[in-house]
C-alpha cells in the first residue's frame, strides 16, 4: 500500500507548518521524517493518519492512488502510535490491542474466538504475553509502547503511522526498541512513516529518510546517500558533527590556509568565499608535513575517554577551531599534546559557497 | 497545634455526636426497632430515600450533558452558565425552598403551565423530587467536569485511528472514564438529598404518611420531647451517612489508583 | 471539478469533534435545562421581591424584626467564621505537613459534618445542651441558656460549617507539598515565619474561597439553627428563619425581600469564586 502526499499546505493561525510539500512513499517502505521541532513532521504525519486537513485543495492525500484527503480518520486504517502512547487506562492490555477489532461494524467484525487468536499472535510478537491482563498503569514505558505498536498493527492497517514513537523512553530502551521495530519491519512489511527528531534513529532504522525543515523537505535519499551527499549545509549539519572551514574556492577546488583541497562540484572561473564543511573522521593529522596537501594546526585540547578519540585543534593562519575524531589506534601513534604542532589533511570536503543559509 | 485541632474537633464534633448514640443507646433494642419502624417513619424513610435517588438519578442524565457541554463547546453564555451551576450549592436551603414552592404552585411560573396538564408538582411528592434535583445538580456536574475537561485529546485521536466512530469512541473510552466521577456524583448528590430540610419544607405539603421527609419528622419528634424518637431516626440516618461517606471515599481511592497518571 | 473539491472540503471534521447538529442538540439541551432550573428560579426571586413595589421592599428590609435578623446573622457568622477559619488553617497544616497515627480519622472527622443532614447538626446540641440533655441540668441551675438562645445558633453554625476551610485547603497543601517549606526551614526561618511568609502567601486563594464559601453557608444555614433556635422574633431568628416566618404569616413580597438579599449574597459568592479560579489558573500558566 503506497502512500503519497500532494502540495500539502498547512498553517496554525498565523504559523505556516507546512508548505507545498509532496512525498511518495513505496508499498512496504520504512521511511523517517527527520528533523528539528518546528519542522511540520509532525504535522505531516497527523494529516496522512486524518487528524489534521491541508489547507488547501490542491492539497491530496493518496493510499495506493486512492485519494483520501476528505476521509475521516476513522475509516482510513491507518495505524497510529503517539509519543505518550496514549492508552486506554480503563482497559487492560488485551482489550487495548483488541479495541480496534471490537469497534468495527457489525459484518466485519471477527468473532470473539478470532479475536482472541489474533490479539494472542500480537501479544507474542511484542513478547508480552504474561502481561495480557495488566493495566497501562502497571506497565513500564517500553512496554507500553509496545502495546501502543501492537494495537495499532491488530487491524491490519495499510500504513503505520508513528509519531517520535521512543521520544518519551530512556536511552538504553530507546536502542532496543530500534532494533525490534526494524525486526518487526522486515517480518511485516508494512507501509511505515515515522517521525523522529534523533537523526541516528533515522538512519538507523529506516530505508529512506526525508528532511524537513521550516515546512519544506529539504532532502530524500537513503541514509548513505543523505549522509555522504547532504545536499544543503543545514542537512549537512544536521546529521552528525561537522567542521567550517572559512576559505575561497577556485576552479573546483578550495583554498584553506595557503593549501589547496579538491571540492568537486565548485566548478566556476572566479576566486569566491566559501565555506569548506569536512566531517571530524575524515580529517588526517600528521606530525609532520606529508607529501598530500595539508595545512598547520595547533593542539588546544584532546581526550581520549570512551571508544574514540576526539582532539580539538586551531588552525595556525586565523585561529579557526575544529575538531578532529581519531580511533584510538591512531591517538596512540600520534601522541598529540597541547600547545604541539601538528599537520591537517582534509578529506571529502564538501564546500557550499558563502552566503548559503545554514 | 496538633493539639488545638483534636481539642477543636473533639468539642465541635466528636461530643455532640456522642450525645446522639448514647441518648440512642438509652432505649432498648426493642423500642429502637418500633421507634424506627412505625408507619409513619417507614413512609418517611420511603420517600426521603425514594425522592433522593431518584433525584440523583435523573441529575446524573442532566448532569452528564451540562457537564459535557460546559467541558467542551463554546457558546456564548457559557461563562455564566458554568458559574451559576453552583447557583443550588450557594443559595441558602430557605430561599431555595420558598422560591420553588412558589415557582411550581398552580398559579407560579412554572406550575401554570403544568396544571392544564393535570401534573402537580407544589404540595406532592413530585415537588419533593423537583428540591432535591435542584439542590443534587451541581454535586453531579462539578465531579464530572474536571474529569472530562483533563481527559486527553490524544486518547480520543487513538480510537478515531483504531476505527471508532464519534459515537463508538464515547461509549467505549469517555464514558468509561468519566464513570467513577458519576458515581461519585451521585453518591453526593444522593447524601445531600437524604439529609435535606429547608429546600424541601416549603415545597412540601408535609402531610404524615404522604409527604413528609424523615428530617422534618425528627424536628416534630424533638419539638413533642420525644428525643428517643428522634436520635432513633438520626442513628439511622447518620449510620447511612457514615456508610455513604466510606463509599464515596472508597471510589474515589479506587479510581485513582487505577487512572494513574501516565 | 473544483465545485466538487470545495464540497468535500467542506464536509471535513476534525476526529474528535461531533457533527454539528449533534453538538447543536446538545448545548440547546443543556441551556434550556439550566435555564428552567437555575435561571427562572433566580429572576423568580426578585421578582416576587419586588412584586409589591420598590417602597415595600425596602419597608421590609428596614423593619426592626428584619434589622434584628440581619445583626443576629452577622454576629452568628461573626464568630463562626473566623473560628473555622483558624481551625481550617491549623487541620490543614497539621495533616499535609506531618504525618501521624489516626490522621485518617481526622480527615474522616472534618469531612462529617458535611455528610450530616442539617437538622441532626442542630439536634445534637439540642442533645448536648437541652433541657433535657446531658449538661442541661447543669445548665439550668446557673441560669445559662445555649438552646433557644444566640450561643446555640452559634455553635450549631459552627459544626456546620466546621469542614469548609479546611476542605479547600487540604488538597491545595496536598498538591503544593512541603518543598517551600523545607526550603525556608534550610535558610533558617522559624516554625511561625515559615508559615506566614511562605506557606500562607501560597494558599491565600484556597483560603479566601474556602473562607467566602464558609460564610454563605453560615449566613445561609437553616436546618441546624431552625432545630436550635427558639423561632423567637427579634431575638433568635437569623436571616433564612425571619424569611420562613415571613413566609409562614403569608407575606410573600416580604420573604423574598429579605430572600433577595441572601441571593445577592450567593450570587457574589458565585461570582468570586469565578474570578478567582480564573486568576489560580492564570496563576498556573
Amino acid at each position: 500500500m503506497s502512500v503519497e502526499v500532494r502540495n500539502i499546505t498547512k498553517k496554525f493561525g498565523r504559523y505556516p507548518a507546512l508548505h507545498g510539500v509532496s512525498l511518495k512513499v513505496a508499498s512496504g517502505e520504512l521511511v523517517a521524517l527527520l528533523g528539528p521541532s518546528g519542522s511540520g513532521k509532525t504535522t505531516l504525519l497527523r494529516i496522512i493518519a486524518g487528524l489534521e486537513f491541508p489547507d488547501t485543495a490542491e492539497g491530496r492525500v493518496l493510499y495506493f492512488g486512492e485519494d483520501v484527503t476528505d476521509m475521516p480518520a476513522y475509516k482510513r486504517r491507518a495505524g497510529f502510535a503517539f509519543q505518550h502512547y496514549a492508552l486506554f487506562r480503563h482497559l487492560d492490555v488485551f482489550e487495548n490491542i483488541a479495541f480496534g477489532l471490537r469497534v468495527r461494524s457489525r459484518w466485519s467484525r471477527p468473532r470473539e474466538a478470532e479475536i482472541r487468536e489474533r490479539v494472542g499472535k500480537l501479544l507474542q510478537l511484542i513478547q508480552l504475553e504474561s502481561l495480557a491482563k495488566r493495566f497501562p498503569s502497571q506497565l513500564s514505558g517500553g512496554q507500553r509502547q509496545r502495546v501502543a505498536l501492537a494495537r495499532a498493527l491488530a487491524t491490519e492497517p495499510r500504513v503505520l503511522l508513528l509519531d517520535e514513537p521512543f521520544g518519551a523512553l530512556d536511552a538504553k530502551v530507546r536502542k532496543e526498541l530500534r532494533h525490534w521495530l526494524r525486526q518487526l519491519h522486515e517480518e511485516i512489511h508494512i507501509t511505515t512513516l515515522f517521525v523522529t527528531h534523533d537523526q541516528e534513529e533515522a538512519l538507523e532504522v529506516a530505508d529512506r529518510v526525508a528532511i524537513l525543515r521550516e515546512g519544506h523537505i529539504e532532502q530524500i535519499g537513503t541514509p548513505e546517500e543523505i549522509y555522504d551527499h547532504p545536499a544543503t549545509p543545514f542537512v549537512y549539519d544536521f546529521l552528525g558533527n561537522v567542521n567550517l572551514f572559512a576559505g575561497h574556492a577556485r576552479e573546483g577546488a578550495v583554498i584553506i590556509g595557503g593549501t589547496k583541497f579538491p571540492a568537486p562540484g565548485m566548478a566556476g572561473g572566479s576566486e569566491t568565499p566559501a565555506a569548506a564543511f569536512v566531517r571530524p573522521h575524515d580529517i588526517h593529522v600528521t606530525r609532520e608535513p606529508g607529501g598530500a596537501a595539508t595545512f598547520a594546526a595547533r593542539v588546544k585540547h584532546s581526550h581520549a575517554a570512551g571508544a574514540l578519540a576526539h582532539l580539538e585543534l586551531e588552525r595556525l593562519d586565523n585561529g579557526e577551531p575544529f575538531t578532529v575524531q581519531l580511533s584510538k589506534e591512531q591517538f596512540r601513534q600520534l601522541r598529540p599534546r597541547p600547545g604541539e604542532r601538528v599537520y591537517v589533511e582534509l578529506r571529502n570536503v564538501r564546500v557550499f559557497p558563502e552566503g548559503d543559509p545554514t | 497545634m496538633l493539639g488545638f485541632t483534636l481539642f477543636y474537633s473533639g468539642l465541635i464534633v466528636l461530643i455532640p455526636l456522642a450525645a446522639t448514640f448514647a441518648k440512642a443507646s438509652a432505649l432498648s433494642p426493642l423500642q429502637f426497632w418500633h421507634a424506627v419502624t412505625a408507619p409513619r417513619v417507614l413512609a418517611s424513610f420511603r420517600l426521603s430515600f425514594g425522592a433522593a435517588f431518584l433525584a440523583a438519578l435523573v441529575n446524573l442524565v442532566f448532569g452528564l450533558l451540562v457537564a459535557w457541554v460546559l467541558a467542551r463547546y463554546r457558546f456564548w453564555c457559557k461563562r455564566i452558565m458554568d458559574a451559576l451551576v453552583d447557583l443550588p450549592f450557594a443559595l441558602p436551603t430557605a430561599v431555595a425552598g420558598i422560591t420553588l414552592a412558589t415557582l411550581y404552585a398552580d398559579n407560579g411560573w412554572i406550575g401554570r403551565w403544568l396544571a392544564p396538564l393535570g401534573v402537580k408538582v407544589a404540595y406532592t411528592q413530585l415537588g419533593v423530587f423537583v428540591a432535591l434535583m435542584f439542590i443534587g445538580l451541581p454535586f453531579v456536574v462539578r465531579t464530572v467536569q474536571p474529569v472530562l475537561e483533563d481527559l486527553d485529546v490524544e486518547i480520543e485521536e487513538a480510537a478515531a485511528t483504531l476505527g471508532a466512530s464519534r459515537w463508538q469512541t464515547f461509549w467505549r473510552v469517555i464514558f468509561p472514564t468519566a464513570r467513577p466521577a458519576l458515581l461519585t456524583g451521585f453518591a453526593l448528590a444522593f447524601a445531600r438529598g437524604v439529609g435535606e430540610y429547608g429546600s424541601v419544607i416549603f415545597i412540601s405539603s408535609n402531610l404524615p404518611g404522604k409527604t413528609e421527609i424523615v428530617p422534618l419528622l425528627i424536628v416534630i419528634k424533638l419539638e413533642q420531647f420525644d428525643y428517643a424518637g428522634a436520635t432513633a431516626l438520626a442513628v439511622v440516618m447518620l449510620v447511612v451517612s457514615f456508610a455513604l461517606l466510606l463509599l464515596i471515599n472508597l471510589l474515589q481511592w479506587r479510581s485513582s489508583r487505577h487512572y494513574a497518571r501516565i | 471539478m473544483e465545485a466538487v473539491v470545495t464540497a468535500k472540503t467542506a464536509r471535513r471534521r476534525s476526529p474528535t469533534a461531533e457533527p454539528p447538529l449533534v453538538r447543536w442538540l446538545l448545548i440547546t439541551g443543556a441551556l434550556l435545562f439550566l435555564s428552567l432550573f437555575l435561571v427562572v428560579p433566580l429572576l423568580a426571586v426578585f421578582a416576587q421581591a419586588f412584586a409589591k413595589g420598590p417602597g415595600y421592599y425596602f419597608k421590609t428590609l428596614a423593619d426592626p424584626l428584619t434589622v434584628s435578623a440581619i445583626k443576629l446573622t452577622f454576629i452568628t457568622a461573626g464568630i463562626a467564621v473566623p473560628m473555622n477559619c483558624v481551625f481550617g488553617l491549623a487541620a490543614a497544616w497539621a495533616i499535609t505537613k506531618f504525618d501521624f497515627p489516626g490522621k485518617n480519622v481526622l480527615t474522616t472527622l472534618i469531612d462529617l459534618p458535611f455528610s450530616v443532614s442539617p437538622v441532626i447538626s442542630g439536634m445534637v446540641y439540642v442533645l448536648v445542651f437541652g433541657a433535657q440533655g446531658w449538661f442541661g441540668p447543669w445548665l439550668i441551675e446557673h441560669d445559662i441558656r445555649i438552646i433557644f438562645a444566640v450561643p446555640g445558633l452559634v455553635l450549631a453554625t459552627t459544626f456546620v460549617t466546621f469542614p469548609f476551610v479546611a476542605r479547600e485547603l487540604i488538597p491545595l497543601m496536598q498538591a503544593q507539598g512541603c518543598v517551600d517549606e523545607e526550603a525556608a526551614r534550610v535558610l533558617g526561618a522559624g516554625g511561625w515565619q515559615t508559615f506566614w511568609r511562605v506557606t500562607l502567601p501560597n494558599i491565600k486563594w484556597g483560603l479566601l474561597y474556602g473562607v467566602i464559601l464558609c460564610n454563605a453557608r453560615a449566613m445561609g444555614e437553616f436546618g441546624a439553627v431552625s432545630v436550635v433556635s427558639g423561632h423567637i422574633g427579634g431575638q433568635t431568628n437569623t436571616i433564612p428563619l425571619h424569611v420562613q416566618f415571613l413566609y409562614d404569616s403569608y407575606n410573600q413580597a416580604g420573604a423574598f425581600a429579605v430572600a433577595s438579599v441572601l441571593t445577592f449574597l450567593a450570587l457574589v459568592t458565585i461570582a468570586l469564586k469565578a474570578w478567582i479560579e480564573r486568576k489560580e489558573t492564570r496563576l498556573k500558566l
